[in-house]
């Protein structure tokens, strides 16, 4: 240890590694020894912490050469097991993504699928279609490759390892599939993502040792940090990492292909960090716990950029099984393995116990003043708010009579039926009450419709608009979340304003 | 206690075969889940051990369809426990171990008549079995042809 004992280097920590001396512990373990003895002793004890985080990463890809067709083609379009993928450069470069999906299993198998197959191996068929020039004759080619034909395989992933991520609940009367997963209604499941206290990025916070050439373990193998992330958005504590890896020596067990109904698919990444222990304060930051971390509860019921919260939830609370929402007590699991995360740095552990892998200094940190700013857009939409007037409503106890004079009075089409605490109980038509003259029908309750189509105010419009013409009905209540009526939309509003 | 499938044709679904069976054997039967209509459905039941066989009988004797259901497959080498079928459960038969692997208690699942956890595995991993010919289901297949 260098000045008094306050510090150490990566160079010191590397010769250690080479001798086989390093005191290398996994997140997990240095947790326990800052709580049993302390962040001074842990600080003099250890070199390095292993973190990991194995979860769904839908910015992730690679990028392959196949090498020369002969005659040769300047590839437009190309499929590798049915999977579209991307032609970004010249002749015989292709990136695999991660989400695009299959033409003939989409939403089943994908490019995570494609990439996982060729990692284990496998034969993947390739075909492909060009317009031909002088130089790349070639108008198409079908063949099948694996891995050892390619020239080169690369992991290459815009955004990764999210230091924390939402806990998501759906608080609509319908199920939603998500990429947060399956969402049952009314609060009835939630789902998190991330390894909260094994996090590469939550254990060193404000990235002192993080940035463009971190050596790292990536999908079962060495690879490197190569900058901050995609939509990287450190002051909230939202960093991402951009990494790149040599997918040949990967292992499927690390890397995985996954399918989420009706959002298509994606890739499991095993991704973990080393932590060079260079100071006291690294040696307490890498005590955090899940308890001090937090993230926010959002609705995803809510098809908006900004949903709407119901307040913050720890990691340890999301680990433990159940978390509290709205009062209500709601079963929570995890989309990402915690299993694995520490298998991830359970390995990278073993490796440098090994001397098989040595530590780099980065080359430049990782930014820690980055915004991540919502799009420009030059065309605002309407949205249900913008069109909802007030509804004419009654009550249950009303007399069918009552209500048909209501109608004509306030010339509308439907009333809403509501408690007195002005919550939704039903609707009724101008069509209901014809219905209830002809067949001499004389209480409310058997005229009015109970099972009520809704919209809520912050909806856009087009979907509410989408909902009436699925259940071929004009009009929809609008209300909060407590059910309450806030207002009522029509198919007429509709068109006024979207034009059809 | 043992579990049953009991699936009704459209023929049978409006006798009251379930609810004759009870009152004759006496037969302490928990229904955990039930999808009927019109068309038919199935009840997933439980048994006591000692009576499944003369229920199970009993049931065929009538023309319904019974089987003693195996409920889910998952396939070990494809999860990768990530637990996003934990909190969908409803009977909580799948857990997280000590060390964070996922579990599955085929006591306590209800099989192929909930199967909620089986579009939101990522992993494709879970299989809810639909049909089953195995465990002296003989009278199940015979009806088929």
């Amino acid at each position: 240890m260098s000045k008094q004992g306050k510090t150490r280097t990566i160079e010191e920590i590397n010769e250690k590694i080479r001798k086989g001396d390093a005191q290398v512990l996994t997140a997990e373990e240095m947790k326990k020894l800052v709580e049993s003895s302390g962040v001074e002793v842990a600080f003099k004890e250890v070199d390095v912490v292993t973190t990991g985080t194995f979860g769904a990463m839908c910015s992730s890809g690679a990028v392959i050469n196949l090498g020369h067709s002969d005659p040769p083609i300047k590839i437009d379009h190309a499929w590798l097991n049915d999977v579209e993928v991307c032609h970004p450069g010249a002749a015989v470069d292709l990136f695999i993504g991660a989400t695009n999906m299959s033409e003939k299993q989409p939403y089943e198998y994908g490019g995570g699928h494609v990439i996982e197959d060729l990692v284990a191996g496998k034969e993947v068929e390739l075909r492909a279609t060009a317009y031909g020039t002088d130089c790349y004759p070639r108008t198409s080619v079908k063949t099948t490759l694996t891995k050892d034909d390619l020239n080169q395989f690369y992991l290459l992933n815009f955004r990764n390892c999210y230091q924390r991520y939402n806990c998501a609940v759906n608080s609509s009367d319908e199920i939603i599939y998500t990429y947060m997963s399956k969402l049952l209604p009314r609060l009835h499941n939630a789902t998190f993502s991330g390894a909260g206290e094994l996090n590469p990025l939550m254990n060193d916070p404000d990235y002192e040792t993080m940035g463009m050439g971190t050596r790292i373990f990536l999908g079962g193998a060495q690879g490197y940090i190569i900058g901050e992330g995609t939509q990287h958005s450190p002051k909230n504590l939202n960093g991402t990492l951009m990494v790149k890896g040599d997918a040949k020596k990967m292992s499927p067990e690390f890397l995985q292909g996954a399918s989420f109904t009706r959002y298509g698919t994606s890739m499991y990444v095993g991704l973990g960090v080393p932590i060079p222990i260079l100071n006291e304060g690294l040696a307490k930051k890498t005590a955090i716990r899940d308890t001090e971390i937090f993230t926010d509860i959002v609705d995803y019921s809510v098809p908006r950029r900004d949903r709407p919260k119901f307040g913050q939830v720890s990691y340890k609370e999301l680990k433990s099984g159940s978390i509290t929402v709205n009062g209500k007590k709601v079963r929570v699991s995890s989309l990402s393995s915690i299993k694995m995360a520490k298998r991830v740095a359970a390995t990278l552990k073993s490796w440098i116990d090994e001397g098989t892998f040595t530590l780099t200094s980065p080359l430049e940190r990782l930014p820690t003043n980055t915004v991540f700013k919502p799009m420009r857009q030059t065309e605002e939409i309407p949205f249900v708010v913008s069109v909802m007037h007030p509804a004419v409503t009654c009550t249950e106890d009303e007399a069918i009579r009552a209500i048909a004079e209501r109608i004509v009075t306030k010339s509308v089409n439907h009333i809403v039926v509501v408690d007195g605490g002005c919550k939704l109980r039903g609707i009724v038509t101008s069509w209901d009450i014809t219905r209830a003259m002809a067949e001499g029908k004389k209480s409310l309750a058997d005229i009015e419709s109970k099972n009520v189509i809704t919209a809520k105010p912050d909806e856009p419009l087009e979907i509410a608009s989408k909902r009436m013409a699925q259940h071929n009905i004009s009009a929809l209540p609008v209300i909060d979340i407590e059910r309450r009526v806030l207002g009522i939309i029509t198919a007429e509003d509709v068109s006024k304003l979207l034009g059809r | 206690m043992g579990r049953i499938l009991i699936r009704f044709n459209e023929e049978k679904v409006s006798e009251p075969i379930a609810a004759q069976i009870i009152i004759e054997y006496k037969v302490p039967m928990a229904i955990l889940s039930a999808h009927i209509n019109s068309k038919g459905g199935e009840i997933l039941a439980e048994v006591p051990d000692e009576m499944q066989g003369k229920v199970v009988q009993a049931f065929r004797k009538r023309g319904v369809t019974v089987t003693v259901p195996k409920l889910i497959e998952v396939d070990s080498d494809k999860c990768f426990s990530c637990g996003s079928c934990v909190a969908l459960c409803p009977v909580e038969a799948i857990s997280l171990a000590e060390d964070s692997t996922v579990q599955f208690d085929k006591e306590k699942c209800l099989g192929s008549t909930c199967s909620v956890c089986v579009d939101a595995c990522p992993a494709r991993a879970i299989k809810s079995v639909k049909t089953n010919g195995g465990n002296g289901s003989q009278n199940n297949k015979d009806k088929k042809t």
